[in-house]
């Protein structure tokens, strides 16, 4: 096992690298059940291997016969009590950390009012922790802010440092939301109202305890702002853990870990939206396209006339800011320029630093336009149009809608990209 | 019904059966006994011998179709973002393989040892009901038919000559493609096609062949012992078969239900599962476990069962605490039943429940750990002697015993919330499965085989088995715990590269190759003794048990005269014992051992089945008449029972002192 224990464990997804408490909490009681099980193993394994060598029988053996003794009481009743001793080791932090990790908690630091700088919450929510509706579809996360009035789909962004609730619904087969990092999994099942908690790295009580930091209020908030930013501020990797057909293999999501001011921008830009191409108001650029489309040019504008027309994307996605991009069956598309994946974080365009590739970013959505079908087997935007919106598609099957050209899919991957 | 402990009623068909020609039933057909055709010979056959050999050998079968399944799973998964199948393939692949494995290969394996040992451990001529046996076994096979049907289908239509359309566009996949355990609504109507009502239409037969089979067992065991034969003399094995047969009794009748309501949800528009209509999919999983935990330990126990014969004889030494193995099998299959919420520790249970399931578990793990103990106390101060049995049965201790500790891992709830789901979970039951009960059961291949066919294994091919299957299983599974725990998810057709789980897969991979050979070399060896073993002789490993007293392979009435048992370990007692634990025999009363005739009654019954499980698939999928081969099923079924009943039980007499 000598090539394993040379693998690096500390890798996107692994439940070694924990950056938080429940995933820490969950990591500790594995590994008390690995030290646990180790020493049960060296204890029974070394007596097994002592009595297969100690008592194999020799060439020639003529040693009188075994005894037949049928066992010892004593022996088996003490076994009993030595096995009932080691699991009751396990038995009573897995208890605790049930406990633990099942209740939100409402501790100041996490308390919406307490730290989100808007002023903009919904009524009563200043004393909740932040709450995610994260809502499963094949094959595809929502991220729902009830008490921010926003929604975005497939990367979501927390606050570092912070509690958050989250409730996990499903509109179609049972889904499971696991962010290894962060949190074990729980399911997001139909028809039950299931919920977790998460946190990315300490609050300052804990940080401060774990690590016996010293000092004034001023410079211990500092020390541990720096730990947030240094240690906690990330891009987190998720995925889906409960078969849910065809592309469940292709159902991750991200979460993106940031500090109170950016979450705050961050919500702001979600709220605000997109303007329609070159800054100008919907109300305007939708005039000109019902009556003489032709003269929007350029390639965001002819990007939006495919978004809003011949693509019929409206249909399914909505846009903050658009007044007719209101779809509700797939993934919003506010500020999906600025997401580092598409496509349910199959198709990534960031480099190691996640720093965005714009290329790369073109190169995905044309992907993901003309290929739906490839990137995500049986996915809605293939079915629901008829088995595809590219050219790509199959002569013989008169049903097939054939769409768009490679031309228009240039500019819609172009406007895309401009929704940042 | 007619058995040895029944005192035939005098009727014509008992007069004067030594004269061995077939007769004429209360139907006025020939019964289809003494028969010069060996098929017909074998498909009628009520001898637990020849039902025994036939369930090994379909499931062997099975087996190898599932280990195929796996090679291409794991072949797929060899490399980031491979396309060598596409992902309802390979959904179809890994539902397949865990169905095949658990209900098609290990279940049947068990089934056959149950069948050709208890009767000869237990000293009687067969099984209780021998004609339900034979129903049995054909319900098996008629089940694994219909589960295996979309195979057929998908290959026609991969060869272009079919395609769901007009009337067959309902079967938009053939083959089953929810996972073994078929979560809803996954399995709903809208979700998944006809593979899903091959699949509830196929467990559902499996599971009356499997209840009709353990009614049978617990009848035998019960009541058909040879005089002396107390129960705690039993052997373990015996013991496990009879735990395992009441488990089966009770669990089975949660998925009948189960699988009832999923059918009628589809087939029917009801909503037990259905969200919309008020139903609740957890439901399913509840039922599912209900049966789905106690599963795993009529997988298991046999493998323990089979341990616990093979070890003591090469040990020459009784079993360590035969009384408290015993009673710790008895206590997992009873704790067996209320485990079964730790499959669901992520469904957000609460905390009570989850705590509540979660010490339920661990306290599982001790009765478990008395038996390691004892198989450990039983090699001690024992003369171990590595003949092939035993090298299985030894790894089998080892392997169970790495199975477990995960075991132990996954009842802490918290920290299961990151193994639920993952590679580790494949890891752990792929060691309790191949590293425990696969490795028993080659154990109890090599112990029982010459038995069976009468000739003894050649040469030294048993340890490449050996060496290939641990080291291909280790290297297979045992980096799939890290995978696990770096996150990578189960049933994922393909992964994103980049999480630091390439090396690992292609290592399991590579892995899975070499044990894939380590079971070519088993078969090969087996081919080997069937062809040209030396004859074996009763007793060539020198064993304890009462199988090894009669001749090897055993006469179709197992012993001449009933034997008496006066002690646990009768043969051995009678070898190496006092004189007054020597197995003595009863008197010959001059009737000679009254047999049970053939009969085409209860395969006719049972392959009545395919009809009408395929037709009620069919008919869900919307092809046409289909709703008229159900019922056609139905009445093939009614009449196999009804001429069953009315052809009476037969039987003859043979005299085998006068043979001699």
């Amino acid at each position: 096992m000598v090539f394993l224990g040379g693998c690096d464990l500390n890798t996107k997804m692994s439940t070694f690298d924990t950056k938080g408490p429940i995933a820490e909490t969950q990591l500790d009681l594995f590994m008390l059940t690995v030290w646990v099980t180790t020493f049960i193993f060296i204890v029974v394994g070394g007596v097994f291997v002592v009595a297969i060598v100690k008592f194999r029988e020799r060439p020639n053996d003529d040693r009188p016969m075994p005894s037949q003794g049928h066992g010892n009481p004593l022996v088996e009743i003490g076994l009993i009590g030595a096995s009932v001793l080691l699991l009751v080791i396990i038995a009573v932090p897995t208890l605790q950390a049930i406990w633990y990790t099942h209740d939100t908690p409402t501790d100041e630091h996490s308390k919406l009012g307490n730290w989100y700088p808007g002023d903009d919450l919904a009524e009563g929510s200043e004393d909740e922790v932040l709450v995610i509706r994260v809502i499963g579809y094949q094959w595809w996360w929502e991220f729902e802010y009830p008490q921010l009035g926003i929604s975005t789909a497939n990367e979501m962004v927390i606050p570092a440092g912070k509690a958050v609730h989250l409730e996990l619904r499903s509109v179609d087969v049972i889904h499971s939301f696991w962010l290894p990092r962060i949190a074990g999994k729980v399911d997001l099942i139909p028809g039950r109202a299931n919920a977790m908690w998460i946190q990315a790295g300490d609050n300052i009580e804990a940080w401060t305890e774990k690590n016996g930091a010293k000092g004034s209020e001023l410079e211990l908030q500092a020390a541990y702002n720096k730990y947030l930013e240094e240690e906690i501020h990330d891009y987190y990797y998720g995925q889906c853990a409960e078969y849910c057909g065809d592309s469940h293999a292709r159902m991750l999501f991200r979460a993106t870990v940031v500090g109170d001011d950016d979450f705050a921008a961050w919500v702001d830009s979600e709220r605000v939206g997109h303007t329609a191409p070159d800054g100008m108001a919907w109300d305007e650029w939708y005039k000109i396209y019902d009556s003489k489309p032709e003269s929007l040019t350029g390639d965001l504008n002819e990007g939006a006339k495919v978004f809003m027309g011949r693509g019929k994307c409206i249909a399914c996605h909505s846009v903050e800011g658009n007044p007719r991009a209101l779809g509700v069956a797939g993934p919003n598309l506010t500020n999906v320029g600025e997401r580092l994946s598409i496509a349910a974080g199959w198709l990534n365009h960031h480099t190691e630093e996640d720093v965005l590739i714009e290329e790369e970013q073109y190169a995905n959505f044309v992907k993901w336009i003309k290929e739906t079908d490839v990137v995500k087997p049986g996915n809605l935007m293939w079915k629901a149009n008829g088995n595809g919106i590219g050219e790509l598609t199959d002569p013989d099957n008169p049903e097939q809608l054939k769409l768009l050209t490679d031309e228009e899919i240039h500019y819609l991957a172009r406007y895309l990209q401009s929704l940042k | 019904m007619s058995t040895v402990t029944e005192t035939p009623a005098p009727s014509t068909h008992t007069e004067d059966k030594h004269v061995l020609k077939p007769e004429r039933s209360n139907l006025g057909l020939m019964r289809p006994d003494h028969n010069k055709s060996v098929l017909i010979d074998w498909l009628t056959t009520v001898d637990h011998k020849k039902i025994g050999i036939m369930y090994g050998a379909i499931a062997l079968f099975f087996l190898l179709v599932g280990g195929v399944e796996a090679l291409i799973i794991r072949t797929q998964l060899a490399f980031p973002e491979n396309d060598l199948i596409s992902a309802q393939r390979y959904n179809q692949l890994f539902t397949m393989h865990g169905t095949t494995m658990i209900f098609l290969a290990i279940m049947p394996l068990n089934a056959a040892f149950f069948n050709f040992l208890v009767p000869l451990q237990i000293g009687a001529r067969d099984v209780a009901f021998p004609r339900i046996n034979s129903f049995s076994l054909w319900a098996f096979v008629a089940g694994a038919l219909v589960i295996n049907f979309g195979w057929v289908l998908q290959a026609v239509e991969v060869m272009g000559l079919f395609s769901a359309s007009g009337p067959t566009a309902g079967m938009n996949d053939f083959v089953p493609s929810m996972g073994w355990f078929g979560y809803a609504p996954i399995t709903g109507i809208e979700f998944t096609g006809a593979g899903t009502d091959f699949w509830i239409m196929g467990l559902q037969i499996l599971g009356v062949a499997s209840l009709s089979a353990a009614m049978n067992f617990v009848v035998t065991i019960i009541n058909m012992r040879a005089p002396g034969m107390k129960m705690m003399r039993l052997p373990v094995f015996t013991w496990m078969t009879l735990v395992v047969s009441l488990l089966i009794v009770f669990a089975f009748p949660a998925i009948t239900i189960a699988l009832a309501q999923l059918m009628f949800d589809r087939t029917f528009g009801t909503s037990f599962f259905v969200t919309a209509g008020g139903g609740q999919p957890i439901l399913w999983q509840h039922l599912f476990w209900i049966f789905g935990h106690p599963e795993v330990y009529i997988l298991v126990l046999p493998a323990m069962g089979i341990v616990s014969e093979v070890l003591p004889t090469f040990s020459k030494k009784p079993l360590f605490g035969y009384a408290i193995v015993v009673f710790s099998g008895a206590v997992i299959g009873f704790l067996g039943f209320a485990v079964w919420s730790h499959h669901m520790f992520t469904t957000g249970l609460g905390k009570v429940a989850t705590a509540a399931f979660s010490l339920l578990t661990m306290a599982i793990a001790v009765p478990t750990g008395v038996k390691i103990f004892n198989w450990v106390g039983t090699l001690w101060g024992g003369r171990v002697r590595f003949a092939p049995p035993m090298i299985f049965a030894l790894g089998f201790v080892w392997m169970f015993m790495m199975g477990g500790f995960s075991g132990i891992m996954h009842a802490s709830a918290p920290a299961d919330a990151q193994q639920q789901d993952s590679y580790f979970v494949i890891a752990h039951f792929h060691y309790v499965a191949i590293g425990g009960i696969f490795l028993a059961v080659v154990s109890g291949i090599y112990f029982w085989l010459p038995k069976i066919v009468g000739k003894m294994w050649k040469g030294k091919l048993s340890i490449w088995v050996a060496i290939f299957s641990t080291v291909g299983l280790n290297i297979t599974f045992f980096p799939m715990h890290f995978l696990g725990l770096l996150g990578m998810p189960r049933r994922t057709h393909t992964y994103l590269e980049g999480f630091g789980w390439e090396t690992y897969n292609l290592v399991c991979t590579i892995g899975s190759y070499i044990l894939a050979f380590g079971i070519f070399l088993l078969v090969v060896d087996i081919i080997r003794c069937v062809r040209s073993g030396e004859p074996a002789g009763n007793d060539p490993w020198d064993a304890r048990t009462l199988e090894w007293e009669t001749t090897s392979p055993p006469q179709v009435y197992n012993f001449g005269r009933t034997p008496v048992i006066a002690a646990r370990d009768a043969l051995w007692e009678h070898k190496h014992g006092p004189e007054n634990r020597r197995i003595t025999y009863e008197e010959d009363d001059g009737h000679g051992i009254h047999m049970p005739s053939q009969s085409w009654m209860p395969m006719i019954a049972s392959l009545g089945f395919v009809p009408l499980g395929l037709g009620l698939s069919l008919m869900q999928a919307g092809i046409p008449y289909m709703g008229y081969v159900a019922i056609f099923g139905l009445f093939m079924i009614a009449l196999g029972v009804a001429l069953w009943a009315i052809e009476g039980p037969g039987g003859y007499h043979l005299h085998p002192e006068e043979e001699k």
